[in-house]
């Protein structure tokens, strides 16, 4: 049983690291757009997918220093309990934080007023102290999905597509994931919803490297 | 459903110019050609291709009164980056 567990931690930890490369990938292709483009949504895009990158390293860091360091020195103190209740809420707290930012970038429209993402953020702190975190991802993915699949409607090109579907995965995984919270402890779904996310980000980078070829 | 397009940015116009100017091939556009294809005033237009003319993105042919334009390899070089970034921003929905 605990060998199983560790083969699931490890898969998950390489899901993670893999994902959070093609973010940081993502994020640097935005970045390069907006010196070009000047458009400062593209600056905030970036933003978003360097935070979402961020949220899954300090994940990987947290996972690796309590399940593979941790044992190896024995009990776990108070204090290093608090200590990874605290790594959790942070990993939750940047991803909120990464899609709140895609919230607005993706959001239709010239100049969106930069408040309303200030007031969405402050709506939204009460539910950041809770621990249901999976369940503010839900909601902000959700607009989010809505957003990009108006988008989708209106240029109806493939690009757009894999962006609904990368959003749309995202999505499925943090479902997956208040599954695992709320009704079953299974493993396989907990994998199920690491893997969720991980195509995601491989729909992004399909995206990237077709908007990436010539024609 | 149509992209309703209210703004657009001076690098999108500037794209537009050189659009136009690679769509009439080895031949070049002259300014009129590229006044209605990128839809621009005529003082715009003039600023416009002192910008590119600048930045080497656009080369100049004199033949008479006539004016003809065409691309550099640095200007077919910014246009190829320029579509790819269009895609990519447009797939999340951002206008550039």
């Amino acid at each position: 049983m605990q060998e199983q567990v560790i083969t699931i931690i490890r898969i998950d930890l390489l899901l993670e690291i893999l994902a959070g490369i093609i973010a940081m990938v993502i994020s640097h292709y935005a970045n390069t757009a907006f010196r070009l483009t000047g458009q400062k949504k593209l600056s905030d895009l970036s933003t978003g997918f360097m935070v979402l990158s961020a949220s899954m390293f300090s994940r990987v860091i947290g996972t690796l220093y309590f399940f593979v360091l941790y044992p190896g020195m024995g009990e776990m103190t108070p204090e290093a309990t608090s200590l990874m209740e605290v790594v959790i809420v942070a990993y939750g707290v940047l991803k909120i934080m990464a899609y709140a930012v895609f919230v607005y970038a993706t959001h239709p429209g010239r100049r969106p007023q930069r408040p309303q993402m200030e007031v969405m953020m402050l709506m939204a702190l009460p539910f950041l102290i809770s621990p249901s975190l999976e369940m503010i991802a839900i909601i902000i993915l959700l607009i989010i999905v809505i957003q990009t699949l108006v988008n989708y409607a209106s240029v109806r090109n493939r690009y757009a597509f894999f962006v609904l579907l990368g959003f749309v995965l995202l999505l499925l995984g943090h479902i997956s994931g208040i599954y695992v919270q709320e009704v079953t402890s299974s493993y396989f779904v907990y994998l199920l919803s690491q893997v969720f996310q991980f195509l995601g980000l491989i729909a992004f980078l399909v995206m990237l490297r077709q908007a990436g070829k010539d024609e | 459903m149509s992209r309703k397009r209210t703004y657009r940015s001076k690098v999108r116009i500037l794209a537009d110019m050189m659009r136009s100017i690679q769509g009439e091939g080895e031949i070049g556009a002259g300014p009129t050609k590229i006044l209605y294809a990128a839809n621009l005033s005529h003082d715009r237009l003039t600023q416009y291709i002192d910008e590119l003319l600048r930045k080497e993105l656009v080369t100049e042919l004199q033949d008479g009164d006539n004016r003809t334009y065409l691309l550099t390899d640095k200007g077919r070089e910014f246009l190829r980056e320029y579509v790819k970034i269009e895609r990519f921003s447009l797939a999340f929905g951002i206008d550039v």
